[in-house]
Parts: C-alpha cells; structure tokens; sequence
C-alpha cells in the first residue's frame, strides 16, 4: 500500500457480532467432491441463471443467490487442498476442519452431511460483494422504459478489480480461476481512473462517498504495484494519492459519467403503403438467450406487427436496443413462430434505438385454429450464443430438478431482479455508512450505482 | 479482520495459524502483505513456505491442520524470521521501484523477486547505501535468465544454410530407421484400468497398470502404431482417427526442419516443424534458464521428432495414451452421447465440466449445443466442444512435450493424473477465453464478421496450470 491508502486508513468492516452463526452442511459430492452448504438453502433459493452470483476461486466454485438475503455461499469444493487457504477465512475454522475431515475420508460421525456453524467474516463479506460486482456486469437489467440506468462499466470495472485485490487470499496461480483477474480489469478499465480520482477531490472529505472512493483507489494502486503494471493512468493515480488530498474542482458524477445522447426513439418503421395491421403483441425478452448489453432489459421490449399486403403477410419486429448497444455488428436475430409451428429466425438490424426487421408470413401454418387468431410467438437472442432451454439446474447443494424454468417463474424472477436494481439505486443516492457488518457488505452501493443515480437525478429520469 | 473462534478440536488449520503469526510481525510488511494485513498468497507459496516452514524437511508442518505443538513450532519459525522478512519487504519495495525506472514490465514482480529479495534480506539485511546498485542487477539479471534460449536465436541458429542441410540429413536418417510399426491393443486395455484408479488419490498411488505401461513402453508402441495408421484402437463403432487429431493427414509426415511459426496457425502437433516445435517450447516455457541450449535443443529435436509420439520418454509417451483414452470420452456439453463414464477419469472430468457449463450460464458466457450455421465465431466453438479430444490432444501434446524438453518424466499415475486433470481444466480455460474474446469483438465490431479465426491459439497461449505444476512439482 502507498501513499494515503495505507493498509489501516482502508475502512475494514467492522468484526461482526458474534451472535450471526449461519449453520452449514458439509457433504460429499460426486466423483471425491465435498460440498458446502447454507442449511437455510432450500429449493425456492435456486433460481434462473440470471438469479446467481458465481466466483472461481483456489479448489472451488462459490455461489450466492443474488434474489436471497445475504449469507455464506455455497460451495462446491474440487480440490479441498486448494481450498484449505482460504476456508478458515470465509466459513471460520469449523467448517474448514469438517471440510478436511470429510476429504481425508475421517466425517464425524456417520451421517452423510455434517451440520457446522458458520462464521460470519469479513472475507465472505467482500467475496459476495465481488460476485455481486462480476454479476452485475452480466446482468444488470439497464433499461430505458423501466428508468433503470446503465452503469458505467469501467467504473464497475475498476471497483470490482479493488474487491478482487481486497478478495486475495481466495486466489492462488493454479491457472484455474478467471476470476483472478484484478491486473486485466485494472488494464481494460483504466479510463475511469482519472474521473474517479477528480470524483474523489470534489467529494466533501468526510462523506462515505469520499471514503469509498479512496479505498477502491488505493486498492487498485495496490493491485497494480503488485502485479507490475504500469501506464499513464496509474502514475497518474499513483501521484494523487501520493499527495495530500487537495479541493478539486467542483464536479459531480452526474457530469463526470454522463452517457452522450439521450433515447431517439424511433418512429414507426416505414410501411408499404396499402398495409393493414392485422395483429400486433409483445414477445419474450429472455435475458439468457444473447449477451449483456445489446438488448433493453424491460418486459416488453420486444414488439411485433402483423400487416396485410394484398394477399401477403409480413410480420415486422422492434427490439429495444440496451442503451450502450454497439450500433452494428451484432446478427440478433428475431425467432418466430406461428401457432406452434416450426421457429422461423428475422434478421434483425439497427434503426435508431432499435433493433428491427420484417419478413414475410405464413400463418397457415402449424395445426389449424379455425377462426381463432393465429398464434404468435416472437423472442430476440443472438444465433451461436443462445443455450436453447434452459437445462435441469445442476446437481448439488440446494439443487431441485426442474426449479425455475417455467416461464411464469422466469418472468418473477426478471421482475424481482428489476425491483433488486431499483432498490440498490434508490439507496444509492443518499450517503449510507459504508462500515456495515460483513453479510451486508453487498447492500452496499457500487460506486457505478451511485454515479448512476446521481446522472439519473440530473437527467430526471 | 477475521475473528472466528477457536473450533472445538485442538488442530488449527495451517493457513491459519501462518496468519496469525504473520499479523504479530506487526507493520513493516505492507509489501508482501494484502489490504488487509494477511499475506499474500505469492508471499506464503514463495516464501513462507519453501524458505520459512520448509515443511519438506520438517514433516509435522507439512498437513493443512496442525496439533497445538506443530503450531506452536510454526508460529516460532515465523516469529523468528521476523527481521528477514521486514528486510525482504525493503528489498521488495525497492526493487519494484528500480523495475519501473527501468522500464522493466515482463512478468509477475512477486513471482519473479520474491526469493530473490529473501535471499538479500538474509545476505544483506536491510538494503543501505549502495542498495540501490545491488537491486538494478538482480532486476537486470532476472530479467535476462533466458541465456539466449529465446525464438530469435532459434532463427538465427537455423538460419545457417549448411546447417540446415546437415539437419535436413539427421532428420531424413532418423526417420528411415524408425523401428517397425505395432499394435496398440493391449496399451489401449490397460490405459483404462490406469484411468479408473485415477480421479482418486488413493487410486492414482496403488496402480499397478502405470508402472506396467511405462515399463514395457506401451507408449511407444501406440507411437508405432500410429505410424502405420489403423483405425478404430479407442472404441469400437466409434469414427475417430486414433492420433484423434495429432496430426491432419493420415499419417504422420516425416518434420521438416521449418523457418519460422506464428502462434495463430500452427499445424496438428505430429505435423509441426522443428521450428514450430521447439517455438512453442521457447515461447511458453516459464523456466528458460533450465532448458538445454538452443543448439542443444535443435540437435534434441532432431531426434525427438521422429520418435514415437515425437517424444523420447516413456512415461510421457503414456501419458499419451491415457490422455487418448480420457479424451475420447469426454462431454464438455453434457449431451450424454459417450458412455457418462467410462472410467473414474471421464467421470471426474465430465463432473468438472458440467458444473463448468452451469456456470457459464451464470456468467452469460454460453455457446448453443446445437450446431448453427448462423452463430459464426460461437457456433465454431461449440463445434470445438463436440470434438474435445482434438483440443484436448493438442493441450496435453504440447505440455508433455515442454517437459521432454525440461527433461521432466512423469514418475507415477498421481503425476500424470494430475497433467490429465491440469489439460482439462486449461481446455476449459482455453474455451472460456476464446469466448470472452468473441463475444468483446462483437460488441466492439462495428461490421459483422462472420467465423472470423477465434483470437487465441489454444497451445501457443501461455499456460497458467502449466506453470503452476512445475512449481510445484
């Protein structure tokens, strides 16, 4: 550590209260696996994809349900040698010991599952804090019908590489673990450094905004020291922390941060002149099927018109475009299907604030429906990358067959991953104490959160 | 800092206890110490533990949970190394600074000075005056370990016209007095007992069926075998080329002696210069400074490359074998269409990778299973997860032949075990960065570029697992 972001300035989390032991089960998995598990983690916590917070760490996988009150992970432990560097630190000595009990094949006992508590630390706080960072770069439901942001994602980046150098210990060089990854985040996100260092001089001192900025700051000057990185940038920060903190310049995030460009919200595709509109719907916005940050999150972002051309049929789709979409190259596609019929794809391609296109229509076809309306279905993913319906949830703790893949649970579960954001955001706005005991260390907003309120607020969103 | 409390048994787990005996070092170690006092990881694999603990030689200290009186021992040797390790923090900090005004920026600084600055601690005490001379020549030095074993003096050492020729000769020779073609049968039975003992710790130290193979170099003999290319050695009714992708053509051709490589289009391992070959060593190889000279390495690989496998040592021509038949049957995309486990090998790895498959999900990094001809560079990737074994060959071809070059045998089953399991997990490392790389270059392209060479070339790529099982081993 250097200059003012000594190690005992970085606000640690208090030690927390002895009184929040969370039990956990230690069980062996298949093929020499050992899994832990919250006792609590029953099967309404196992979501859709989009509901968990994943980290790659030395020996293990650990998952966090995002949607669920915070508490220990669940891990699934590989190599429990590996892991032996860091589950004292996370679950406390407890569990570590019947981890290593269960793997030299010596359980307590003869039950299968071993009931331990668990300590509540100050490294499972940050390592569910960096999850949720790494989760909110994939998932964050930034839409503009919703009002809900996007985030700055080199902001989010530079803070999640901080909470990777702060997570350390859960790391080693195995070669294994993509999410050790503080050196390359701090490199495809060093643009952010300088608006966050004059953020953190405009900051009244003694704010927690201000506070959380110097420790993200002195922690990626930390990481780079270590890692050898060097750059512009980094002297830059290096030098600001370096030097007694000055007044800035006034500036706010609002400003600092501000997207260019507001919605031009497209006018009506152009329509060959005689077209009636003979059917028209929303379709499905399945966040699983493309990757972040080309379509808007929002329930009804997708759209479908059927007109009438004579004796033609063409049916014409809007995607809303998430709000920093590249404005080409990506081949999404819309999937069509009528009364059940085979799934035909449009092409879909940028106009505005939109991805569209339209395509001509049978709509004879599938099972006849009489005189009832055809059928239509329309969903948007991106060919290649769409993993089709979603596969029984894996084998392992808290795991249930079948759980969450109905589209009613899915469509609850975009709902309360809305209303998640919406929440972070609204706190996000006035200074909460950022000491906070470690199980709430996600309650917490990103500092990309707070920028996006604050521009939210000037943009009267 | 964490507080957990005292667990009701008197053993302490190891990383603990190193710790707590770090933390009553008190300040003076903000170097080599994270942000919140506890040491670094680096700091405990490179320091405490080789140089401090040395559990190698102190067998009590060497378990990851530790009786009152080990602890007490351990917490004693840490205590006692106080001084050095306050001095190897100075040096640390001080040769950091030196790299940077240097202008220094290859490599890890903690991979690369930690012992080093422990070692001047113990020889110098605290840096002083003059310290600053001392710092710039371990940083040039480290920085200059390769003794010449780099790709540039590989070109020139081949550039030499008769020398070429000279080679050109060997090799021809070489590959004239190949023995005889074999059959692979029996190396291909016992490759799956050796792979059910695997996947366990205990398995892997009781079987017999490695030492075997080793022995009676089935290894080579399925080298031999693949010269004469037979069909169907790895399971019957299966449609897989028993090199299952080591080479492109049929048979392996005769290497060429090769002017140059790029790392985006290397050939089928068995279809590699001896330039390519020996780049790929050069290029990936974490310790240099070990490896033969480059003319030592030319006239080594004129001779390796047309031995059986194009590797001299038995042991890791078997591991070939075993390698094969663990790939054969692996389903990275869970389709379930191979046996779910053919040995306890598959199981674990296919274990591994359907979890690996949920969580990509979770991280939105997912590839369709199905093939689809409109999903460009993704569908190409998918494709390479519904023929693993040509991913996996060519991983596992390369890190076995870096060790015949390091001269680093595989000794018993749980080595091998563990380059089997590393191969596999880098495969999947591999995949998950070709993902990430597709997916940033469709949301940074501003046209569509339809199955465009997916960026990283899978075995030139450095290897982090490999480097993490050569130091350790």
């Amino acid at each position: 550590m250097t200059g003012a972001g000594g190690a005992a300035d970085v606000p640690v989390p208090a030690p927390a209260p002895s009184s929040v032991d969370v039990p956990v089960d230690v069980s062996a998995g298949e093929c020499g696996t050992i899994l832990v598990a919250p006792a609590a983690d029953d099967a309404a916590t196992e979501g859709p994809d989009f509901t968990r917070a994943v980290l790659d760490v030395a020996g293990a996988v650990l998952t966090w349900p995002v949607l669920g009150a915070p508490g220990p992970p669940s891990a699934w432990l590989h190599d429990a040698g590996r892991a032996q560097q860091w589950l004292w630190a996370l679950y406390g000595e407890r569990v570590a010991l019947a981890v290593h009990e269960r793997a030299s094949g010596r359980p307590t006992g003869r039950q299968d599952r071993a009931r331990v508590p668990a300590d509540p630390t100050a490294l499972a706080g940050d390592a569910a804090r960096l999850a949720l960072g790494h989760w909110t770069a994939r998932w964050w439901p930034a839409s503009y019908p919703d009002g809900i942001p996007v985030l700055e994602p080199d902001v989010l980046g530079v803070e999640t590489a901080a909470l990777t150098h702060r997570c350390q210990q859960l790391f080693d060089d195995g070669g294994d673990q993509p999410d050790d990854c503080a050196a390359e985040l701090i490199e495809d996100h060093q643009a952010a450094l300088a608006p966050l260092i004059q953020w953190w001089h405009a900051a009244p001192r003694s704010t927690h905004t201000a506070r959380h900025l110097e420790t993200v700051l002195s922690l990626v000057d930390a990481a780079a020291d270590g890692a050898g990185l060097d750059g512009p940038a980094l002297r830059h920060l290096r030098a600001a922390l370096g030097e007694r903190r000055r007044a800035g310049a006034p500036a706010d995030p609002g400003t600092l941060f501000a997207r260019h460009g507001g919605y031009a919200l497209a006018a009506g595709a152009p329509t060959a002149t005689g077209a009636r509109m003979i059917a028209r719907g929303a379709g499905t916005n399945d966040w699983r099927r493309y990757p972040p940050g080309f379509v808007d999150a929002a329930e009804d972002a997708v759209s479908w018109t059927v007109r009438a051309l004579g004796a033609r049929r063409r049916i014409e789709v809007e995607v809303v475009a998430h709000g920093a979409a590249p404005t080409a190259g990506a081949p999404l596609v819309a999937e069509v299907r009528v009364n059940g019929g085979h799934r035909n794809r449009v092409s879909l391609a940028r106009r505005d604030d939109l991805w569209a296109g339209h395509a001509d229509l049978d709509l004879n076809t599938g099972p006849p429906t009489g005189a009832q309306p055809p059928r239509v279905e329309v969903a948007v993913l991106l060919p290649g990358f769409d993993p089709g319906p979603a596969p029984a949830p894996p084998t392992g703790p808290g795991a249930t067959p079948g759980a969450g893949t109905s589209p009613a649970n899915d469509r609850a579960a975009r709902d309360a991953i809305r209303a998640l954001a919406r929440r972070r955001l609204a706190t996000a706005a006035p200074n909460l104490p950022y000491d906070v005991p470690p199980h709430a260390a996600t309650a917490v907003p990103f500092l990309a959160e707070t920028a996006a309120a604050a521009t939210a607020a000037d943009e009267d969103y | 800092m964490p507080s957990p409390r005292q667990p009701t048994g008197e053993r302490r787990p190891r990383a603990l206890v190193i710790d707590r005996a770090w933390r009553d070092l008190g300040p003076g170690l903000a170097s080599l110490s994270g942000p919140d006092g506890a040491p670094l990881t680096r700091t405990v694999k490179l320091i405490v533990l080789p140089l401090i603990v040395r559990p190698a030689h102190r067998p009590e200290l060497a378990a990851d949970f530790l009786e009152a009186t080990a602890a007490a021992r351990l917490e004693g040797l840490i205590r006692g190394s106080g001084p050095p390790l306050m001095a190897t923090a100075q040096w640390f900090t001080l040769l950091k600074k030196v790299r940077r005004a240097l202008g220094v920026v290859a490599g890890n600084p903690q991979d690369l000075y930690f012992q080093r600055c422990f070692e001047l601690a113990v020889e110098h005490g605290v840096p002083r005056a003059g310290a600053d001379v001392t710092a710039r020549a371990v940083v040039q030095d480290v920085a200059d370990t390769t003794g010449g074993r780099t790709v540039e003096a590989l070109k020139s050492h081949l550039a030499d016209t008769a020398r070429r020729s000279l080679i050109e000769v060997e090799l021809a020779a070489a590959w004239e007095s190949r023995p005889p073609p074999a059959d692979a049968g029996a190396a291909v039975a016992l490759a799956a007992e050796a792979l059910e003992a695997c996947g366990t710790p205990e398995g892997a130290a009781h079987s017999p069926a490695y030492a075997a193979m080793v022995e009676a170099d089935h290894g080579g003999l399925f080298g031999r075998a693949l010269w004469a290319a037979p069909r169907g050695v790895w399971a019957a009714g299966d449609d897989l080329p028993d090199h299952l992708g080591l080479s492109a053509r049929r048979l392996p051709p005769r290497p060429e002696v090769g002017r140059g490589a790029s790392t985006a289009t290397l050939p089928a391992p068995l279809d590699r210069t001896l330039f390519e070959r020996l780049f790929v060593v050069l290029q990936s190889s974490s310790r240099r400074e070990e490896l033969p000279t480059v003319p030592e390495l030319v006239a080594r690989e004129t001779g390796r490359s047309c031995a059986p496998l194009g590797l001299y040592d038995a042991s890791l021509r078997v591991a070939v074998v075993l390698g094969g038949g663990l790939a054969c049957g692996l389903d990275p995309l869970g389709t379930g269409q191979h046996a779910p486990g053919r040995t306890a090998a598959h199981r674990t790895v296919n274990s591994r990778w359907r979890r690996e498959a949920s969580v990509l999900r979770a991280r939105r990094m997912t590839v369709s299973p199905r093939p689809d001809p409109g999903g460009g560079v993704l569908d190409a990737l998918a494709q390479d997860l519904r023929t693993p074994w040509a991913a996996y060959m060519r991983r596992l071809w390369v890190r076995l032949h870096g060790r015949d070059a390091h001269d680093a045998p595989l000794k018993d089953l749980a080595s091998a075990w563990a380059v089997l399991d590393g191969v596999a997990r880098s495969v999947m490392m591999d995949h998950r960065a070709k993902v990430r790389a597709a997916l940033r270059s469709l949301a940074a392209a501003p046209v569509v570029a339809p199955s465009a060479a997916p960026a990283a070339a899978p075995d030139a790529a450095p290897d982090p697992v490999l480097a993490a099982e050569r130091s350790g081993a």
